[in-house]
């Protein structure tokens, strides 16, 4: 078991390091920099003439001027001695504060989502799977594909016309206005609340669809499973038995999969967070890249796999305490 | 015949395919009784298992009990018609495990890995007796230690996937008995295992039943596995029975050509021979089945009438029933079927 998570736990650290080398990387390929940037922002703000001299010293400036590996070497290590994530040039600001100040609402989304998900994924796929063919089978297949199918930030459209429609009131972003800037108190939490269910069921809906077929397939091969018999054939009921073990033998994907959310939130809902307004890392993560901003998008990117990677890292915990195949092996 | 403890009567359970319908068991008469070893036996696919589970109600779609009746005599309860109980239902629940506790072929995966030994087998316990868990785990080592397994206490902790197929095999042994049922029916729970284990768990077995004079229905086709335990013997051919009697009787002077053609086929150490005498052709597709009596194409003795007349059940001797019409009065039974 030790032997099991130090062993998941070295991967981790290999894994986030990877990840940090491959994404520094990544955003230096694009041509160009920040300094280049800045240059055609100054020429097409109404400058005649840029210069080279003063492109080269604002590169000096920001260290730009230097080798790849030179820059990331700084880059890196300062993350971990001091802490410091570098300079975010667009916002004029430490990268590491611009993170903090989105990451707890992506989190706060992503948490919701994953509920949100297991909630009314886990039921579903157990009822469909239990009534194989049966008409609300076909019912929860057939909606549970639309919901794959249509793009989340249409669905963020209609949403928010249909909340307008009825309640006089836009639910975009996460606040009313009233709270936007207000400090936190429980007023403020509960306003979050009823904006919250919007992306939250935005966010989660393929996800909630995709789980829905995956808990029914994996449930359809367990429950013809001999196991399954011999428990019928102790004289358990149809519903004990079926909680105790098919259903525990199927929740493996569930739990190695909650890890993967964060990250579906941050890539596949860049739209949705743009057309619903909310502050959370996509549009930050898009619009630094789009700038150029190289240690706002490195950072972003650097702390939001790391915490993929622990979140990985918990579901296999969780996925040892739940399996003891994989406990005692 | 003494006691009958199940008695079994025109039971037929067809699965309704896509493909169309397969008559799994069509028609099977059969009594089972108290106290003895009653070995049912045939070739793959011949509605052996389906059978036996029919008695404990767990034929899953799209199998379907069609008609018949199965007569139990409930230790609590009096005479139960188990055809007509709801097989979800909670009557039937109190005779699983309880009255009649089933142990399956494949001990690797008939067991859950993801729980103890010791929960499966509290699980049982705790769901037909009053009683409570510390007194359950109690009864869950008692058992181990009778199917002979090794440090029991500690066992009894142990995932199943760390155990031996033996040790698996006794382990459900254990869960099937924890509640002192009446009646057990195990399905081939030898044939995933080695010889030398076969034979252990096959000793164990008996041992047990004679403790608890309790009721043995075994499936298998493994004819040495019969010799060695049955007391009675059904020999089944595509979901009937063609013919019952006692273990002598069955090796000695088999009467159905079936069985006579099953028993040839057995190679014998003291007999010199170069080739197997295996029966001829195939089993039958079971969507496909042969009219009449249903092993005619096969049949070295067959006769006229065999492919339009099904034969019945006739009674050679006290305890010995055979289904061919070459022991029963043809013009009787055709003006009985067509008549």
């Amino acid at each position: 078991m030790w032997r099991y998570i130090a062993r998941r736990f070295a991967y981790m650290l290999f894994t986030v390091w990877v990840i940090s080398l491959i994404s520094f990387i990544l955003i230096q390929l694009p041509p160009g920099d920040f300094a280049t940037k800045m240059v055609s922002q100054m020429l097409s703000g109404g400058a005649r003439e840029v210069p080279p001299e003063v492109e080269a010293q604002l590169r000096a400036q920001y260290g730009l001027d230097q080798p790849v590996y030179v820059q990331y070497a700084t880059w890196i290590g300062k993350i971990i001695f001091e802490g410091d994530f570098g300079y975010s040039f667009t916002y004029k600001r430490d990268a590491i504060e611009l993170i903090f100040e989105r990451l707890p609402m992506t989190f706060t989304i992503s948490l919701f989502s994953v509920l949100f998900i297991w909630v009314v994924a886990l039921p579903t796929g157990i009822y469909s799977a239990v009534n194989k063919y049966s008409l609300s089978d076909y019912l929860f297949t057939f909606v549970g594909f639309i919901g794959l199918a249509v793009p989340n930030f249409l669905l963020a459209l209609i949403l928010m016309f249909l909340s307008y429609k009825f309640s006089g009131q836009a639910l975009i972003g996460l606040f009313s206005p009233e709270f936007a800037d207000a400090p936190w108190s429980l007023a403020k939490v509960l306003d979050m609340l009823k904006h919250l269910w919007i992306p939250v069921i935005i966010v989660g809906m393929a996800g909630t669809a995709s789980l829905i077929r995956t808990m029914r397939a994996n449930l359809l091969d367990e429950l013809n499973k001999p196991y399954v018999e011999t428990a019928r054939a102790k004289g358990l009921s149809e519903l004990r038995l079926l909680w105790k073990y098919p259903v525990r033998h199927a929740l493996n994907p569930f739990i190695s999969t909650v890890g993967w959310t964060l990250p579906t939130l941050v890539g596949g809902e860049v739209i949705v967070s743009i057309v619903l307004n909310l502050p959370t890392s996509g549009p930050i993560i898009l619009e630094s890249l789009m700038q150029q901003d190289m240690y706002l998008s490195a950072g972003f990117i650097l702390v939001l796999s790391t915490l993929t990677v622990v979140g990985t890292f918990v579901s296999d915990l969780l996925l040892a305490w739940l399996d003891p195949r994989i406990r005692l092996q | 015949m003494g006691d009958i403890l199940l008695d079994v009567i025109d039971l037929k359970i067809h699965f309704f395919t896509d493909e169309g319908v397969v008559k799994a068991v069509d028609g099977v008469d059969l009594a089972i009784e108290r106290g003895k070893t009653l070995c049912l036996v045939g070739e793959s696919g011949c509605g052996k298992s389906v059978t036996c589970r029919a008695f404990l109600r767990l034929i899953a779609n799209p199998g379907r009990l069609v008609s018949g009746e199965m007569h139990f005599r409930s230790s609590t309860n009096g005479t139960i018609d188990l055809a007509q109980l709801d097989p979800k239902g909670s009557a039937i629940r109190d005779i699983r495990g309880k009255e009649i506790a089933m142990i399956f072929q494949e001990p690797m995966t008939s067991l859950s890995l993801m729980h103890t030994v010791g929960d499966q087998i509290m699980e049982s316990v705790l769901l037909h007796e009053n009683v409570l868990k510390p007194e359950a785990r109690d009864r869950a080592i008692e058992m181990l230690q009778r199917v002979g397994i090794p440090k029991p206490d500690r066992l009894v902790d142990e995932y199943p996937f760390r155990l031996s197929g033996g040790m698996r095999q006794r382990a459900m042994i254990a869960m099937a008995l924890s509640c002192n049922p009446t009646m057990l029916i195990a399905d081939e729970p030898t044939t995933a295992l080695d010889v030398t284990t076969q034979a252990q768990i096959l000793d164990l077995m008996l041992d047990l039943q004679r403790q608890d004079n309790m009721t043995l229905m075994f499936i298998t086709h493994d004819l040495g596995v019969v010799a060695e335990i049955a007391d009675d013997v059904a020999v089944m051919y595509l979901g009937r029975i063609v013919e019952r009697a006692s273990v002598d009787t069955i090796f000695n002077a088999p009467q159905h050509p079936y069985t006579q053609a099953l028993l040839r086929s057995i190679p014998k150490i003291a007999m010199q021979r170069d080739e197997l005498d295996p029966i001829k052709g195939m089993v039958p597709s079971p969507y496909r089945r042969p009219s009449g009596c249903t092993f005619h194409p096969r049949c070295s003795r067959r006769i006229e009438a065999c492919n339009r007349i099904v034969p019945s059940v006739t009674e050679l001797a006290p305890g010995h029933t055979v289904r061919c019409l070459l022991y029963e009065n043809i013009q009787e039974t055709e003006a009985l079927q067509h008549g």
